[in-house]
This record gives structure tokens, C-alpha cells and sequence, in this order.
């Protein structure tokens, strides 16, 4: 993707290449056109000299032999201008350029003339006269061209890019405003964004259709939350009458040991229904943020609590538990769901931990950790994910985890997996 | 006994009915929150099933009205909102228990047993079987008037049974009892089986009789 630019800059630099070509070729264009009016305005300026050279002759009124010497000594003290005695009339004026030794100066320079050469009259006898004047040189001119351009193209290098810069604070403002608040939003906050108001169409329009796109997203959100729990409730009413004809049927009289055993089976997968169901229900809830996560709450009592109820299994698997529970922690959260976090946590060990492994549980002021040893590093990424299993065994709810990490993330707490040492390590930051 | 259930669901108040009717209680159904308080009017119950949701009106009034006419029925809240606030809204306005749907048949039947025993025998409330007395105010167990020491979860699942007297309970069921909301989740229900090993031990060696038969080869019966 390579290095990344931000608009203004991207367009700056387009723009300094176009202005770059247009000044580039502006110089040629400006030397021709320059060239061309010298030339000319040089052409009309010879046929002014030859006019006032025949004038100031004629008005002589020399005898043809003074004139033949007038015109000797004029063509000695006039190296730019012959005057030259023709029988015929030349047909046509002609206008030339040429590159010679200018008379006058004394250093070697070859310089730049434009020629006329033009028929005169001077007592009725025809002359042909030749006058040159010095013109810059094209490459001179060229190189004074060149520098005012790129001086102009300097100045339009500069203000482009102190424009730039007051252009992307001041008119960029509504636009950065409203990239903030996109950053800063989250879907299941259910807060609107209140966009700034602006009086640039463009970004008008982009708030508009951002403010339409995302109230789409909550109600579609909150749609889909609700038809979760919806759902969930739904559920509940036939997994109960289930159970309940379950419970009757293993009632019967006349049941046999197979029958009871199917029914038995039937009762398990009923119970994990009822389960995943039941987690559902209190996913949808805590991201319907129908908690109240503002109580003071022991973390020590909680976690003493869930290891009693649940020590006998620690016991039936021969897990050498280690627990190092600092007393009195208090943190700001809801006791229900503080429980059920510890609660999958510590049953999330119990499950995953071979038998005779061993497992320790931490509390600290800031922190509440449950490792136990384990042969391979999971996948952290798909850990807390709903329903990826880690496991062949599929007996939990595939749900335990993502409930850990919605409930520290609607009390602000932060959930983390790491493996090291032979050693799965989850902490829980509050 | 009377036991008023307050149900819309018809499959499931047609369950608890036969469930119950084994029992020596008479059940009666109301389908609606009209038709409840108009039975709650006119007649006393020993216990009362209220499922908070009903078509026509909130469950929770029922109780209200209940404690305002200062009516001693013992009230079971059957619901299948597991919410946090209406558990406690509903014990706080003076409901003796909540469970949850989907619930277990022989959980509600231990449930109203308990509540009904102690809404009835307030001072004395022991159950005698045979040479067995069970003190279910002070939590203890006699065995030809010689205590036995049970745990917590042996007394619990000694109340079970008894409260689901010639009923089969299986193995899951009492894993469920037992461990509450995280049964399913533990990989075997072996533990139910250590603690019913051990309450049979404990009662056995006290001199009592094998009250607590297998069945089906996982299930138990308490028989009596």
C-alpha cells in the first residue's frame, strides 16, 4: 500500500507537477511570443530608420555627386545601415535575422540582428538600403523567461502549501469532527451521533448519509438483540414443557431400563438446551446493558464463594488446587455477574484440566487470575469467540467465555488469555 | 393439600397437574390473572404457583393483592424471566421461592413440599419415616433417636427425596439439584453418585432402612 498521505497532501502534489508542466511549457510559449513582438516591433523600427534615412537624404538637396559622397561617408560611420546605389528597383522588401560581430563593441560577441533590406529613393535614383538592429539573444531570453517563471512557480509552491495547511485545519474541521465521533462510536452504546453542523454540502451530505447509514445500524442491532432475547424467551416456555413430560414419562410404570435410559439421554441434551438458551438470554441482557454495574462488591467473597461450591470437583479430578486470595478487594460491579464470571472461569478449568493437573487461582488488588496446566497454547482469537470450541468435548455451552468477556467489558474490565509454562493463564483486569 | 397454579401455558400446567395429583394435593388451574383473582377471593390455598407472565396481567400484582388481604398462602413464583430483579422484587413483596422455567418436575414437588411443611408445622417440623427423623427447622437427622451427621448436600438431597417419596429421579436430574446452574457444564455427573454413596452409607450404618433404592440402574427411588 505503500506510504500513507492524507488528502490536501495527495492533491498538493498533483498540483505542483500540473503547475510545474504548465510553467514549463508557459516558457517556451512566452519566448516565442516575446520573440515574435520584438522581431516585430524591430521590423517596424528598421522600416522607420529607412524612411527617415531616405527623408533626412532627400532633404538635403545635394547634387548627385555630394550625394554619392554623403552616402560613402554614411556607410562608413553607420556600420548597421548600407546604403547602396542599385539600377533596378528590388522587387520585394526583405526581412532577415543574423548572428554577427557587433561593430560597435570592442570584445569579441557575436550578437543577435534583426535586417531590413528595402528599396529608397534619393533624387529619383534607387538605393537599396540595409539597416540591422541588435535583438537580444534567444537564449538570454529564454534564461530571463525561465527565472521569473520559476520564481512565480516558487511563490505558487509556497502559498499552495501554507493554503494547504489552513485549509486542512479550517475547512477539513467538520470533516475531522465527524471522523472523531466514528472512531468514538460504538454500535451497541445505542448513542446517536450528534453530528456538527456544517455549511460545506459535501460534508453536509457525508453526515446525512452517515446519520441515515447508522441509525440503520442500531435499529438493525437492536432488532437482532432483541430477537435474541426475544427468541431466548420463546424457548423457554416448550424446553420447560419438555422437561416436564421427561419428568412424567420416566414416572411410568412400565418403563423399561432402555426407555429410561434414552429418556435420560433425552434429559441431558435437554439440560444443555436449556443452557445455551439460558446464556443466550443473559448475553442479549448484559449487551442490552440491563445490569446495573455500579455496586461495590467483595471480588474476595465471590471467589471464596464459587471454590467452595465448586471444590468437590476440583476434588473429583484430583486437581491439586493453589489459591492465593487477597481479602478485602472491593470493585465497582454487579455481584451477579461478577459471579458468573468467576463461576465459568474456574468451571472452564475444572473441564479443561486433565486429571490430576493442577490449577491456581490469584487475586490480587488489581487483578483476579485462574491458570491450569495445559499441553498446548490456544487460539486467543478464538477463545472468547461464541460457539468455537477449543475441545472435542462439546458438552459446554460454547458460550461460557464470551459471557466472561461481556460482562468485563460492560464493567469495564479487561479479560486476557496467555500460555507459557505448560500453563493456560486467563486474568482479569478491573 | 390445595395448590392453586397460575399458568397461560396449557401443556405445562397439564404437567404439573398429573405430576402433583400422585401426590395427596389437590390442583387447581387458572389460565388467566382474571380468573386467579377470582379464586384467590374465594379460596385458601396451601400453595400457590405463580407464573409472573400472564396475558392479561402481571403475576406479581397477584402477590400484592395477596399480602394486602394478609393471606397466608405460600406462593411459588414459577417464571421464565431469570431475571436478577424480578427474582428479588418478587421475594421482597413476599414470595417463599422462585424457580426458574425449565424446571425440573421433582424440583417443584421438593419446593412446595418444604414450603408447605413449613408453613404448616412452624414450631415442629420433623418428618418421621420408620426409625428416620428428619428435623427440617434445625436441619437434623436422627436415626432411632441417635443423630447422624450428614453435609449440606447430603441433608439437601435427603429433603429431595423425601419431598419426591416413590418418584424415580435420575442421575442428571440431581446433578442438576445439586450443582445449580452449572451441572451440564461439569464433563460427569459421577459427583451425584459419591454423594448419594455416601448419605445411603451414613444412614445405613445409623441402623436405617434402604429407603433409597436404584433403579434403571442410574436412577434412585425414595420408597415409603
Amino acid at each position: 500500500m505503500g506510504r500513507m498521505k492524507n488528502l490536501l497532501q495527495k492533491s498538493l502534489k498533483q498540483l505542483t507537477v500540473f503547475a510545474f508542466i504548465v510553467f514549463a511549457l508557459s516558457i517556451p510559449s512566452y519566448f516565442l511570443l516575446v520573440d515574435w513582438i520584438w522581431l516585430n516591433e524591430l521590423d517596424e523600427n528598421n522600416e522607420l530608420i529607412a524612411e527617415r534615412i531616405e527623408n533626412e537624404f532627400n532633404e538635403q538637396k545635394i547634387s548627385d555627386e555630394k550625394l554619392a559622397q554623403s552616402i560613402q561617408f554614411w556607410n562608413e560611420i553607420q556600420p548597421v545601415s548600407k546604403v547602396a546605389l542599385i539600377h533596378q528597383p528590388l522587387v520585394k522588401d526583405s526581412q532577415y535575422t543574423v548572428m554577427r560581430q557587433n561593430p560597435y563593441s570592442t570584445k569579441e560577441a557575436i550578437d543577435r540582428f534583426r535586417g531590413l533590406k528595402t528599396n529608397i529613393k534619393i533624387n529619383n535614383q534607387n538605393y537599396s538600403l540595409v539597416v540591422e538592429t541588435n535583438v537580444e539573444e534567444t537564449e538570454e531570453t529564454v534564461g530571463y523567461i525561465a527565472m521569473v517563471t520559476l520564481l512565480f512557480f516558487l511563490i505558487l509552491v509556497v502559498g499552495f502549501w501554507i493554503l494547504n495547511r489552513r485549509l486542512s485545519k479550517k475547512i477539513w474541521q467538520p470533516f475531522q469532527d465527524t471522523l472523531q465521533k466514528l472512531k468514538s462510536f460504538q454500535l451497541n452504546g445505542q448513542n446517536r451521533i450528534q453530528f456538527q453542523d456544517t455549511d460545506t454540502i459535501e460534508f453536509a451530505e457525508l453526515n446525512a448519509t452517515l446519520d441515515k447509514l447508522l441509525q440503520h445500524s442500531i435499529a438493525t442491532y437492536k432488532n437482532q438483540k432483541e430477537f435474541t432475547e426475544n427468541a431466548s424467551h420463546e424457548l423457554q416456555t416448550p424446553l420447560a414443557i419438555l422437561k416436564n413430560k421427561l419428568d412424567i414419562l420416566l414416572q411410568s410404570d412400565d418403563l423399561t431400563e432402555r426407555q429410561y435410559h434414552i429418556a435420560e439421554e433425552m434429559n441431558k441434551a435437554l439440560i444443555r438446551s436449556s443452557r445455551i438458551n439460558k446464556n443466550l438470554l443473559l448475553l442479549a441482557k448484559i449487551e442490552n446493558s440491563q445490569f446495573d454495574s455500579s455496586e461495590l462488591i467483595r471480588f474476595d467473597t465471590i471467589a471464596l464463594q464459587s471454590m467452595e461450591a465448586l471444590q468437590e470437583h476440583f476434588k473429583e479430578k484430583k486437581i491439586d488446587v493453589s489459591t492465593d486470595i487477597l481479602s478485602n478487594v472491593e470493585v465497582k460491579g454487579n455481584s451477579g455477574l461478577t459471579e458468573v464470571l468467576v463461576n465459568n472461569l474456574l468451571i472452564n478449568a475444572i473441564r479443561h484440566t486433565l486429571p490430576e493437573g493442577s490449577t491456581r487461582i490469584t487475586l490480587s488488588k488489581s487483578a483476579f487470575e485462574v491458570s491450569n496446566s495445559g499441553e498446548q497454547a490456544l487460539n486467543p482469537d478464538l477463545l472468547f469467540k461464541r460457539f468455537s470450541r477449543m475441545s472435542d468435548d462439546n458438552r459446554g455451552s460454547g458460550l461460557g467465555l464470551s459471557i466472561v468477556q461481556e460482562i468485563c467489558k460492560l464493567q469495564g474490565w479487561t479479560v486476557k488469555y496467555d500460555f507459557g509454562n505448560k500453563e493456560h493463564l486467563f486474568s482479569v483486569k478491573f | 393439600m390445595k395448590i392453586l397454579l397460575i399458568e397461560d401455558e396449557k401443556e405445562l400446567a397439564l404437567s404439573v397437574v398429573e405430576y402433583l395429583s400422585g401426590e395427596s394435593y389437590l390442583c387447581e388451574v387458572a389460565a388467566t390473572f382474571t380468573e386467579a383473582m377470582k379464586k384467590i377471593e374465594v379460596f385458601d390455598y396451601d400453595c400457590i404457583l405463580l407464573d409472573i407472565t400472564l396475558p392479561d396481567g402481571n403475576g406479581l400484582k397477584i402477590l400484592e393483592e395477596l399480602k394486602k388481604e394478609n393471606k397466608q398462602d405460600g406462593v411459588i413464583i414459577i417464571s421464565a424471566r431469570n431475571s436478577l430483579d424480578d427474582k428479588i422484587k418478587g421475594l421482597q413483596i413476599g414470595a417463599d421461592d422462585y424457580l426458574t422455567k425449565p424446571f425440573h418436575l421433582s424440583e417443584l414437588t421438593a419446593r412446595i413440599y418444604s414450603l408447605i411443611r413449613r408453613k404448616q408445622f412452624n414450631n415442629s417440623n420433623i418428618v418421621r419415616q420408620g426409625e428416620l427423623e428428619i428435623d427440617l427447622l434445625a436441619k437434623t437427622v436422627a436415626v432411632n433417636k441417635a443423630v447422624v451427621t450428614l453435609t449440606k448436600k447430603e441433608f439437601g438431597l435427603l429433603i429431595y427425596f423425601i419431598g419426591n417419596k416413590n418418584r424415580v429421579l435420575s442421575k442428571s436430574t440431581l446433578a442438576e439439584h445439586l450443582s445449580g446452574d452449572f451441572a451440564d457444564m461439569l464433563d460427569n455427573h459421577d459427583f451425584v453418585y459419591a454423594h448419594v454413596k455416601n448419605l445411603k452409607k451414613k444412614l445405613n450404618e445409623a441402623g436405617c432402612e434402604q429407603f433409597l433404592k436404584t433403579v434403571y440402574g442410574t436412577g434412585y427411588k425414595w420408597e415409603g
